[in-house]
């Protein structure tokens, strides 16, 4: 089943195209990276499918479990399922991890119906979280990325997303900073929250190292807005070892 | 106009102005010439007696002397007549020095500085003597002009007040430095305005007092445009009975985005009974801007004093050198050695006189 | 327990006895505040000769200053001779229903959480007071068992009219001996014609056993635009106090000008927590309260601590500072502040440290919100005498703007005659930048949440000062203070 549908999507930032006619689906059960060089718009296509402000679909759709996915708000789209890891997580100073998230929790719970987690519950599960990806409990408390080092923010993207438990993941990045450790739990905690046959990932990634630790069922190359190539794993080891200027031409 | 005709202290920009002080200088009975020294520069030289060139000396260049547009600010409107400097645009002028003498009472002298796109020009002020000297200078700086100017004062008793009224046209520069050292009160009053996109602007310097002298700073600086600099950065360091009040104020008018407004007002107190008064103020209208104050007021640091003397450094002189470190920083902002040299021999040797 | 209600009706009772709406409209000539003005207050109240002396004085005077004129706040002309300023303080325009009431207000008051009877109370619903004396019954029998538990600790609680009665030695001694008569305009008219406040004493070595509240008195008592409260610790007594609610006030009166006076003897310590919710006006700046208060304590005592701790989101203009004399060795003054102001309204409020005590310290926090059209200003004094050795500051003053049509302005001064002090203050502006909003809209929360909540983070340092109760509340207030700010 078709859970993430993108059709030909055209979207420019300051008047300046960047995405020239993107078409990509993913299924459920499926995880998909997208690769391709620096500045062919891959941070760009996860921004726009998140929402954020400036960057505008000129022309294309997207569509998520069969709904216009660009016409909602990015909290919409988050209730939605929709959850999108950054490649820099924003610091919030004076607002704890802790308090953001059980905000940002039951504001999505309250759209869909649900009803709210008390402090007691949604410690349970953050302390859960927090152990499987190896971050300090006391990071929970602290100010949302406020002094966290390049590795923690980049755990802390996966606390929140274990936590949020979405359907859909578009994760940017997720890997740079990482050192190899904790590039294997990053890859670890990848597979356990989001390989479910009714979940679906679109990795965003540069470099073929964190494909070693969460296994992409299909790889896209993004080159100059466009998607150039699909394959299955081993493409991404073929653009390791000749670059992407030889494979997306 | 007479010499009471002044603002009163009840009013927010004159609080901490020292009224009598200024009658005080007016009355002063007349004083013997003092040597009028120039530093070795190229370029003009003006010297100025109790306001009125003496042509022998001066060397004018580009310089003419007539009367000026003048001011509606409450010292500034007392002068009507004055020196002026026109360049045009590229020119780049030698160095302008002025030496300022005072010998008895009261004193009014104006200044307009006019700098075409691109100019460039340096002025180097020095005030001594005794009496009243009351300056008021108009800068209007074309696009992409540069001008620097350090003034020191350095009077042996009396008062010296300066008005500035500074207009920055479109990244046009201007860094302007102030160091009181002798013995006479002040007042530097300076309204900078950046009226062009992308100004840069840093106004700054140190007042050093002593006795019962009382000087002080009040300088406001707006900007009208976006994407503007400023910094202030100020050293207060008082001894005695005086007081020494730094008022800086930063202004960002409603649609001067990505403004960077800094002042660092920093107060030394060398007795205890002394006065230092901060007023690091911030006046904003404009949402998108990076506008941080830091002031301080305090003592030399107690470990760094012992930590000197345990090396064999006598008292005075640590505290000296602390001191001196204390005020250099203001002082860095002159970019001509000769003159950075001349005014950091001036701190010197008011620290040499007081501690 | 019918002893109990028998004191409760007795309480009510005596609050109509000393309400004097109705009583002065029929009495007095509606125009002009005058010298019978004073006296007819004074006699109302059963005051002492003394009280109407001290009134006297002060309306004497008042008569012979003239109002503030201050620079940044935009302060319409208040006729101070039309008799609604000062003869019907405690009145309130009555409304038939809540369904008349502005719907501002009453959305608001549903996002608090506040019960509908006790919304009609604080709208002045025709008819609520005797809704007020059954739903506030328990109140009132609670604020008797107060009563009871305070009175065997030995702590004086008391509405200040029944203080000068009672104990008029403890009043005469310390009223106005902060805040002099003579002190500024609307603290010298307060003390000419104030109407009502409170008057609290914890005695030597007490600390008293639970959290003093306006919150009841408020409600039920009405005390109304002149208020004034005087709150001694004696020596080695502690006392938190909270001031205000979180609900916003619906009140006629334009002009609230109150007097606060806090005296802290040896080792004594005073927590003061406001939290003020006057009607801001609507979006266009029409109506609202004016709330020109004067608060000071005397930390008169060696080791006397006094925290004022501010969450200032109502009035249409708020000009306020909560000051310190820090008199005492050894003596501690600390300012946290929250000022929001949204659409047309302007705050100017901060703090004054007078240090005069050896090794006295203090801390200023203070957090400016500035959304709409709105002016926030932190003004503030720090002041050390010649004779205050080892005098320690330390400020922060930190403005967050929420739209390109508002300002933010940081007016403080320094001012220092001791060579020991370690003054240091710091101030930044910052806006919610678009990354953070979009960061936690990401995560799935509104543009209005995610503000709220940035805010918040903005303010912690501050709310984190508060009561916990009242913390969760005023952190509501933010969220809804700043409704409609964001785009």
């Amino acid at each position: 089943m078709t859970m993430l549908k993108i059709d030909n999507l055209h979207a420019e930032i300051d008047g300046k195209p960047i995405l020239k006619g993107l078409t990509l689906e993913v299924n459920a059960g499926e995880i998909h990276a997208i690769m391709g060089p620096n500045g062919a718009g891959k941070s760009t296509l996860g921004y726009v499918l998140g929402g954020r402000p400036g960057y505008e679909v000129t022309a294309g759709s997207v569509t998520f479990n069969g709904e216009d996915l660009l016409d909602k708000e990015p909290h919409e789209r988050a209730a939605a399922g929709v959850f999108l890891g950054f490649q820099y997580p924003v610091e919030i100073p004076g607002v704890s991890n802790v308090q953001f998230l059980r905000e940002s929790l039951n504001a999505q719970r309250a759209v869909r119906g649900e009803k709210p987690l008390s402090g007691a519950e949604f410690l349970k599960v953050a302390r859960a979280q927090a152990d499987a990806l190896g971050l300090q409990q006391d990071m929970l408390k602290r100010p949302v990325n406020v002094g966290f080092s390049g590795g923690e923010k980049k755990r802390n993207e996966m606390v929140q997303m274990g936590i949020i438990d979405p359907i859909f993941a578009i994760l940017d990045e997720t890997d740079s900073g990482l050192d190899i450790d904790a590039l294997r739990v990053v890859g670890d905690g990848i597979n356990r929250i989001m390989r479910r046959p009714d979940k679906a990932v679109l990795l965003i990634t540069h470099y073929q190292r964190l494909l070693d630790y969460v296994r992409p069922d299909r790889v896209h190359v993004l080159a100059d807005g466009r998607i150039t190539r699909s394959g299955g794993p081993e493409l991404a080891q073929q653009l390791e070892r000749e670059g992407y200027a030889e494979v997306a031409a | 106009m007479s010499v009471l005709d002044l603002p009163s202290n009840r009013e927010e920009a004159w609080r901490w102005a020292d009224l009598g002080g200024i009658a005080a200088a007016a009355a002063l009975a007349p004083v013997a010439r003092p040597d009028a020294q120039f530093l070795d520069l190229p370029g003009a030289k003006l010297l100025f007696v109790d306001g009125e060139l003496d042509e022998g000396a001066s060397e004018l260049h580009r310089v003419t002397v007539g009367a000026i547009a003048s001011s509606d600010h409450p010292l500034g409107r007392r002068a009507a007549r004055g020196w002026t400097l026109r360049l045009d645009a590229q020119a780049i002028a030698d160095p302008v020095q002025v030496v300022h003498v005072a010998t008895r009472a009261e004193n009014h002298l104006g200044a307009a500085i006019e700098l075409g796109d691109d100019a460039v020009a340096q002025l180097v002020e020095s005030f001594v003597g005794a009496g009243w000297s009351n300056r008021f200078t108009s800068v209007r700086l074309g696009r992409g002009a540069r001008l620097s100017r350090a003034v020191r004062l350095t009077q042996a008793a009396g008062f010296v007040s300066l008005r500035d009224e500074i207009v920055l046209g479109e990244a046009a520069s201007f860094v302007g430095t102030v160091l009181a050292a002798g013995d006479q009160g002040a007042r530097v009053d300076a309204a900078l305005t950046l009226a062009g996109e992308g100004g840069y602007a840093e106004f700054g310097g140190a007042l050093l007092t002593r006795d019962r002298l009382q000087q002080e700073c009040a300088v406001r600086v707006r900007h009208a445009e976006p994407n503007g600099q400023s910094h202030q950065l100020w050293r207060a360091v008082a001894a005695d009975q005086s007081q020494a009040s730094l008022a800086a104020a930063v202004e960002v008018a409603r649609h001067a985005q990505k403004t960077d407004g800094e002042q660092s007002l920093r107060g030394l107190l060398l007795h205890r009974t002394a006065t230092v008064n901060l007023k690091p103020e911030l006046e904003i209208f404009a949402d998108d801007v990076k506008c941080a104050h830091g002031a301080t007021v305090g003592e030399l640091d107690a470990r760094a004093l012992f930590y000197m003397e345990s090396r064999g450094i006598p008292a005075a002189r640590a505290k000296a050198l602390l001191t001196h470190a204390f005020v250099a920083d203001a002082l860095d902002r002159i970019a001509d050695e000769t003159v950075r040299a001349a005014f950091a021999a001036d701190a010197a040797a008011w620290l040499e006189r007081t501690l | 327990m019918a002893t109990k209600n028998a004191e409760a009706h007795a309480a009510v009772a005596k609050k109509y006895e000393w309400g004097f709406a109705t009583d002065i409209e029929q009495d007095f000539a509606p125009k002009g505040l005058s010298e019978d003005t004073v006296r007819y207050i004074s006699a109302k109240k059963n005051e002492p000769e003394w009280m109407l002396d001290w009134r006297l004085k002060a309306f004497r005077l008042w008569q012979t200053m003239q109002a503030p004129d201050w620079a940044k706040l935009n302060v319409p002309p208040i006729d101070y001779q039309d008799a609604y300023y000062y003869a019907e303080p405690k009145q309130k325009k009555t409304i038939a229903s809540l369904d008349e009431l502005d719907p501002e207000i009453r959305r608001t008051y549903e996002k608090l959480g506040i019960p509908i009877r006790e919304q009609e109370v604080l709208a002045g619903v025709e008819g609520a007071r005797k809704v007020a004396v059954d739903a506030v019954f328990d109140s009132v029998s609670v604020a008797t068992t107060f009563r009871e538990e305070l009175k065997a600790a030995g702590v004086i609680f008391l509405s200040i009219s029944e203080a000068i009665r009672e104990y008029p030695d403890l009043v005469r001694k310390w009223l106005g001996k902060v805040v002099p008569q003579r002190d500024n305009y609307f603290a010298t008219l307060n003390s000419a014609v104030f109407s009502d406040g409170t008057f609290v004493y914890v005695p030597e070595g007490v600390r008293c056993p639970m959290e003093l509240s306006t919150y009841f008195r408020i409600n039920a008592e009405n005390t109304g635009q002149f208020e004034r409260t005087l709150i001694v610790a004696d020596k080695g007594a502690y006392v938190s106090y909270l001031e205000g609610c979180t609900a916003p006030m619906r009140d006629e009166n334009q002009l609230h000008a109150a007097v606060v006076e806090l005296v802290a003897l040896d080792d004594a310590e005073i927590k003061y927590s406001t939290v003020q919710n006057w009607y801001p006006g609507d979006e266009n700046g029409v109506g609202g309260i004016y709330n020109f208060v004067t608060k000071r304590a005397l930390c008169q005592g060696r080791n006397s601590k006094v925290s004022w701790t501010q969450v200032e989101t109502g009035s249409a203009i708020t000009w306020k500072y909560p000051s310190c004399v820090l008199a005492g060795e050894n003596s501690v003054g600390e300012f946290y502040s929250v000022a929001v102001t949204n659409n047309r309204q302007q705050a100017d409020t901060g703090t004054k440290m007078i240090h005069l005590g050896k090794g006295s310290r203090s801390t200023i926090v203070s957090k400016g919100i500035s959304a709409g059209r709105s002016d926030n200003t932190y003004r503030g004094l720090v002041r050390v005498a010649p004779t205050a050795e080892g005098v320690r500051n330390f400020t922060q003053c930190d403005s967050l703007l929420l739209s390109d049509q508002c300002g933010a302005h940081t007016v403080p001064y320094i001012e220092v005659r001791n060579p020991s002090a370690q003054i240091e203050h710091e101030a930044t502006t910052s806006k919610i930048s678009e990354d953070q909003l979009f960061y936690a809209m990401s995560r799935g929360l509104d543009a209005e949440a995610a503000v709220a909540l940035i805010v918040n983070g903005f303010a912690r340092e501050v709310l984190q000062q508060l009561p916990m109760e009242f913390a969760v509340e005023a952190q509501k207030l933010l969220g809804i203070s700043l409704e409609g700010s964001v785009g």
